[in-house]
């Protein structure tokens, strides 16, 4: 009943001073906004990062390639054969639980040329797990064939950077032959454009700045060695990743003559390194928050000081029919709490708003998202801003004298 | 015998202001009973107010004991000071204090937000004290909209409005001409012929001629005159 009168009293309060309620109620209005768009873009960021991470991959994906040998083993390094196709063989035949298995040769800055067009780009040479374990699509054309690894032939995929670099928009690049390194290929496929921007960054660009060629070919005619820059493969069972990591490390040991020059990383790392990025923003974020909060307090408890001081016949007056200093109390409070309520209320409201017009002008990516956990917290911080805000003023009129009250001109 | 209201036994009220302790009241005794109509007579600066104060615990006596209904008010804490007004005393003022934000309901509803009154007889309270005070027809009109008469009839049905053991009158007609004045006191002695108790504080010797009992406050000091 008293809390109910203390809506009302103060929706009384905001009508009778509106310039006042409205400049206090814009505090709010703007903390509130201000925070869930920060939320939104948050969100946004984080659920990049995480589409990045998945397209990368995902955590599924083992990634072995070569390290340094350590100090000790330095004059036994000629013992081992080096990571090669040969261990890509043995890991699909040996370790359960391995679905794909990709070999990758990479070779950068080749020279891919047609006519006079020119393109310097990072040339692969692969296996067709590659499209499964580093989430390739070919838009146009296929994948390379079994004959093509064993033919050791001169077909090649490429990416959408090499197709916009040498050849027109409405050309068909299937079928046409690109000269790599000086020898032609005949292009067989075209990769699916990629892209997720972090403002003008396009964070996919290096899926598009590529061309994939068979392993065997780029073994043979390019680099003249069977030795691998990655061989990464993709485990059935994510729960399973330590187990995975422990066998292919095993299996390398065995095959390398117990030389350690070579490493497993998991996609682990960069989901850890992704949650302290994600811990620092939080943090940032609370930071606005907090001093949004204190905004926002600060207005609603200026204005509720101002207010009691124009009402203290009032309470006077209330103290006299028999309110006691906790009816005082709850009816000053409540009204802080409404007031602070109406600027939450519209603050949410303007960040809906504004997140839905800023989703259509920035680019996908670091788009803000609507978040229903952001609304929450949004209406968690005004109904808290009014409460912190309402105490100490609710209870200054609490503690009023009834006699001094009824005195006051 | 009526039942007794308010019993004062050996009250006192000292003020401390700089070095000097000023007596406002000294060593009062006398009782209100039921029914009563009592006025409280003395010049300005006399201490009426700082008696009426005490009788509607508003303030606490520095020795002595007010009795409410035979119970010691001093062992009471400040919420149920502030329950017992709410229920059982009803307050007038001489600048009538009503809230202007309110309309006249509201206003006589004040009281009944503050104890355990259900809504639906708070409703029919409402009317009845307005009905008492024949404001009936003002019931949506705000304080600003009426004359002093008219507000201050407003803040006793507002006083009215708890159905109080007492009444407690402090200056009531103080701002308002001699005609409306009469009428308003006319009112309370209405009141008192259906049995209410009313308790008056004023520095007319004229308005309380009318009153059956006269306490006479000088100086702090109380001296009871029966008409």
């Amino acid at each position: 009943m008293n809390w109910l009168n203390g809506v009302f009293n103060g929706l009384g309060e905001v009508w009778a001073h509106k310039l006042r309620s409205s400049l206090t109620i814009a505090c709010v209005l703007l903390g509130v906004a201000s925070m869930v768009v920060t939320t939104g873009f948050m969100e946004g960021l984080f659920s990049g990062w995480k589409a990045s991470i998945e397209e990368s991959g995902g955590l599924e994906k083992l990634s072995s390639g070569y390290d340094v040998v350590p100090e000790r083993q330095r004059p036994l390094t000629s013992l081992s054969p080096g990571l090669t196709l040969d261990d890509a063989r043995a890991v699909r035949e040996l370790i359960p639980g391995v679905r794909f298995v990709s070999p990758e040769i990479d070779l950068s800055n080749v020279q891919l040329t047609r006519g006079t067009r020119r393109s310097v780009q990072r040339v692969q040479g692969v296996e067709n797990d590659v499209f499964e374990i580093n989430r390739y699509e070919v838009a146009l054309g296929r994948r390379f064939s079994d004959l093509d690894q064993r033919d050791v032939a001169s077909v090649v995929i490429i990416g959408s950077k090499v197709f916009e670099d040498l050849f027109d928009p409405q050309d068909d690049p299937l079928g046409q032959y690109i000269n790599v390194n000086g020898r032609p290929f005949l292009v067989v496929g075209l990769l699916k454009h990629y892209e997720l921007f972090y403002g003008s960054y396009n964070a996919m660009e290096r899926k598009n700045s590529i061309a994939f060629i068979p392993v065997s070919t780029m073994a043979i005619k390019l680099q003249n060695t069977v030795r691998l820059t990655w061989l990464n493969h993709k485990i059935e069972d994510v729960g399973r990743l330590d187990e995975a990591v422990d066998a292919v490390q095993n299996l390398y040991y065995h095959r390398h003559r117990g030389v350690l020059d070579f490493r497993v990383d998991t996609q682990q790392q960069q989901l850890s390194s992704y949650n302290q990025m994600k811990t620092a923003f939080v943090l940032g974020g609370a930071a606005i928050a907090g001093v949004s909060l204190l905004v926002s307090g600060i207005g609603i408890m200026n204005l509720m000081l101002a207010s009691i001081n124009e009402r203290v016949r009032e309470i006077g007056v209330r103290k006299a029919v028999g309110a006691s200093p906790f009816n005082i109390f709850c009816q000053f409070l409540a009204e802080a709490v409404t007031l602070s309520l109406i600027g939450g209320v519209l603050g949410i409201g303007v960040a809906v708003v504004m997140i839905k017009g800023l989703q259509e002008v920035v680019p996908p990516g670091s788009q803000p998202l609507l978040v229903g956990s952001a609304f929450v917290v949004g209406f968690a911080f005004s109904v808290t801003a009014g409460v912190l805000a309402g105490i100490y003023p609710a209870i200054q009129a609490s503690r009023l004298d009834p006699i001094e009250a009824l005195r006051y001109e | 015998m009526p039942a007794e209201v308010l019993r004062l036994v050996g009250v006192s009220k000292r003020y401390r202001m700089g070095e000097n302790v000023v007596t406002a009241l000294a060593d009062a005794n006398f009782t209100i009973y039921e029914g009563d109509f009592v006025a409280i007579l003395g010049p300005s600066g006399s201490g009426k107010s700082t008696l009426m104060h005490l009788l509607g615990f508003l303030d606490s006596p520095t020795e002595g004991e007010i009795l409410f209904e035979g119970k010691p008010v001093s062992v009471l804490t400040e919420s149920a000071r502030a329950r017992v007004r709410a229920d059982k005393i009803g307050f007038v003022f001489q600048a009538f204090n009503l809230l202007p934000r309110l309309n006249v309901r509201a206003n006589v509803h004040l009281p009944l937000s503050y104890n355990s009154i259900p809504p639906a007889d708070a409703d029919e309270r409402v009317e009845r004290a307005l009905a008492r005070v024949s404001m009936t027809a003002r019931a949506f009109h705000r304080p600003g909209e009426l004359s002093g008469g008219q507000r201050q009839r407003v803040a006793i049905a507002r006083a009215l409005v708890n159905e109080p053991r007492i009444l407690l009158a402090d200056e009531p007609t103080g701002n308002l001409d001699s005609h409306t004045a009469a009428s308003i006191l006319n009112l309370f002695k209405e009141l008192n012929a259906q049995g209410r108790t009313i308790v008056l504080v004023t520095h007319s010797p004229e308005i309380a001629s009318h009153f059956k009992r006269r306490l006479h406050v000088l100086d702090g000091r109380v001296e009871e005159h029966t008409a």
